[in-house]
């Protein structure tokens, strides 16, 4: 892992210090061992890609990063410090913001209040009353979530006085991207965006991804899709039951290669080769 | 669509689709801020308008005033159901709820001789304490609120007959009680009153457009903005001009749209109301960003049960007695749900508003009074009230679908 660490990988040249690192890694789910101790690394201004079969452990892994799950065992840094996440306010607190495949979106609610769901802005004074109570800043949210649209780039949302339910896929998931990334996150965790799309949302959705990338971000993507997968990722962590099989530079390897490394893992000794 | 849309930031495009279907149109209407007001409102005058034509009296001061105080019961406890519909649940024991709390008023009053506002105070604690504890049972140990309801329903109403001893029913003679259905403004008043609310209506309509302005936001249209401050201007001028062209307006009906605007402020202005949608139209991503779900559905039992004891006071000083089949044993419970259903509220949850539970329980009401006019037997009735519930709930369903299937 050491080796990779100091080449400069993607279009910006980001820092080569990893900035959330995951050693370790385990978990059990009764009798199954879903995840062997598990390494993962991803850097600020990068996209990782977390590819494998089912079942090789990338949902849970995520899962365990975002505080979902309590990991049995494995230590977490980011930026160097070791940190504990044990519920997902924990990884929230740390900047860390995971976007589900469902997405956990309010089609009864319009763009702006989904984006502050459960962080609504009050306005000033009402000192009186309990904060559940005070009148909400609507024009304040709508303001940031128009800044927050605006910076991820999405084009075709007309306003974020629309219900969710009136969106296309692509629109939904830029917006639970831009909930995720509104509340001053620094990874972003992205499962399947893009399973439901067709080819244009699924080019918006990326657009999306890259834009946060070139802001510093550091995207954990976990696809099943090869084509998306290539075309996004600066590097890709390939888990095979519940273990580590490699990393590879996306500009350096092939998706044969990767398909391989997903199914039947490298020669043996497969498990934390990398 | 609208010309002051052009101030949006660049990547605000507007690429709407041309052409729109009657079903699309109809629901982004209800989408907008009054719209949902419209559908309501259009059977409201349709309904006027029949019996109107056929019973000329529909129309008097006097019978629209009668209107006013018939609906104010339903209408009561129809806002406090809205509240638990907006979560996807329903309670099916307001109507008991209201018993027990008129009842206990009543008991209170003409038989301990407490004074009256203390009985209804206490009384109101007490639909609370019954509406939070189903909340309770309903949230944390898990029962399905019509369960916990229907239970509540018969419970609550061998409570009431409890209280109200062998002879089944106390009469009302508390100046006080009866005051909130005998009160009427003196005209002046009523003139005062509509003046202010069109002068509160246009202010915070026309500085939320300032400020909207200020910020550089999207804009309500000018048609919508200027259209809903002449509608509702004429709406309060006409309603007081006809209220006044009897008795005046009542005090009954100040206080009802007093209580149904703070429960609209709540509902929509607030982060708790946010809640209620949220977890009304999907509760598991309400969990993940950190909302009590549990609390959310504690609180609004509450909110129903003080509703319904509201409305069970409203009841008791309108009837100027406290019987059984007034509350528990009648159509009370039925018209309540049906009320805030045809006001457009979704049985599904999460779509819905307080207010247009009031124009349903006009709708209920105007029929009921209506039909009552025209001479018609209560099977007929009860087969209109039927058929105009069946309406809605499909309104409701067909605009839910339509939903689900415009991804």
């Amino acid at each position: 892992m050491a080796d990779r660490a100091d080449k400069a990988v993607g279009p910006s040249a980001p820092p080569t210090t990893p900035h959330l690192v995951c050693r370790g890694v385990k978990k059990r789910f009764g009798g199954v061992e879903a995840l062997r101790g598990v390494d993962f690394e991803v850097r600020r201004g990068e996209v990782m890609a977390l590819v494998g079969d089912n079942g090789a452990g990338k949902s849970t892994l995520m899962k365990a990063i975002a505080g979902a799950y309590l990991a049995d065992d494995g230590e977490f840094f980011l930026d160097g410090e070791p940190v504990t996440i044990t519920t997902p306010f924990d990884a929230a607190d740390l900047g860390i913001q995971i976007v589900y495949q469902d997405l956990a979106l309010c089609e009864n609610l319009d763009v702006a209040a989904n984006m502050y769901l459960g962080t609504e802005p009050v306005q000033e004074g009402w000192h009186f009353l309990p904060r559940i109570l005070r009148p909400l800043d609507d024009l304040l949210m709508e303001k940031k979530a128009l800044a927050a649209i605006d910076r991820l780039k999405v084009r075709t949302l007309q306003s974020v006085r629309g219900k969710v339910g009136g969106l296309s896929g692509g629109q939904r998931q830029a917006i639970a991207i831009a909930r995720a990334v509104g509340a001053d996150s620094t990874v972003v965790l992205l499962d399947e965006p893009t399973a439901a799309l067709g080819v244009a949302q699924t080019e918006q959705v990326l657009d999306v991804v890259r834009t946060l990338r070139d802001a510093g971000h550091a995207i954990v993507y976990i696809s099943h899709n090869m084509a998306d997968v290539f075309d996004i990722s600066d590097r890709i962590t390939v888990l095979r039951h519940g273990g580590n099989v490699a990393i590879y530079e996306t500009a350096e390897t092939t998706t044969d290669e990767i398909v391989v490394a997903m199914t039947r893992g490298l020669d043996k000794g497969a498990n934390n080769a990398a | 669509m609208q010309p002051d849309k052009a101030i949006k930031t660049e990547a605000m495009q507007i690429d709407k689709a041309p052409s729109m279907g009657f079903a699309d149109r109809l629901r982004v209407m209800r989408e907008s801020q009054f719209g949902a007001f419209v559908p309501v409102l259009l059977a409201l005058v349709a309904i006027w308008l029949y019996f109107g034509i056929t019973e000329p009296v529909f129309l008097s001061p006097r019978n629209f005033y009668n209107l006013f105080m018939q609906s104010a019961v339903v209408g009561t406890i129809a806002v406090g159901i809205t509240v638990v519909l907006l979560l996807g649940d329903i309670d099916l024991s307001a109507a008991a709820t209201a018993g027990v709390a008129a009842a206990l008023m009543a008991v209170l009053v003409t038989n301990v001789g407490l004074w009256g506002p203390v009985a209804c105070i206490i009384a109101i604690f007490v639909g609370i304490i019954m509406g939070t504890t189903q909340g309770l049972l309903i949230a944390y140990i898990g029962i399905p609120s019509f369960v916990v309801t229907l239970a509540g329903n018969l419970g609550f109403q061998g409570l009431m007959l409890k209280i109200l001893g062998i002879h089944g029913a106390i009469n009302m003679r508390d100046p006080f009680v009866r005051g909130i259905t005998t009160v009427t403004f003196p005209p002046f008043v009523g003139w005062i009153l509509a003046a202010v609310f069109v002068v509160g209506f246009m202010y915070v309509s026309l500085r939320r457009q300032a400020r909207r302005r200020a910020s550089g936001l999207e804009l309500d249209s000018s048609a919508s903005l200027y259209g809903g401050i002449i509608f509702f201007s004429l709406l309060a001028f006409a309603a007081v001009w006809t209220l006044n062209s009897y008795r005046g307006v009542p005090l009954l009906v100040v206080l009802l749209i007093g209580m149904t605007a703070l429960l609209s402020w709540v509902t929509t202005s607030t982060p708790f109301g946010r809640m209620l949608f949220a977890v009304g139209g999907n509760p598991e991503s309400a969990r993940r960003v950190g909302i009590s779900v549990q609390r959310m559905r504690v609180a609004a039992f509450g909110l129903v049960g003080m509703m319904a004891a509201i409305g069970g006071i409203v009841g008791a000083s309108r009837y100027a007695s406290v019987s059984f089949n007034a509350f528990a044993g009648g159509p009370l419970l039925l018209e309540a749900i049906g009320a805030a259903v045809i006001g457009g509220t979704s049985l599904f949850g999460g779509r819905g508003s307080v207010w247009n539970a009031i124009l349903g329980a006009l709708v209920i009401g105007s029929l009921g009074n209506g039909l009552d006019l025209s001479g018609a037997s209560a099977a007929d009735k009860l087969m209109f009230s039927g058929a105009i519930l069946l309406l809605a709930v499909a309104i409701d369903a067909l605009s839910r679908s339509k939903e689900g299937a415009s991804r």
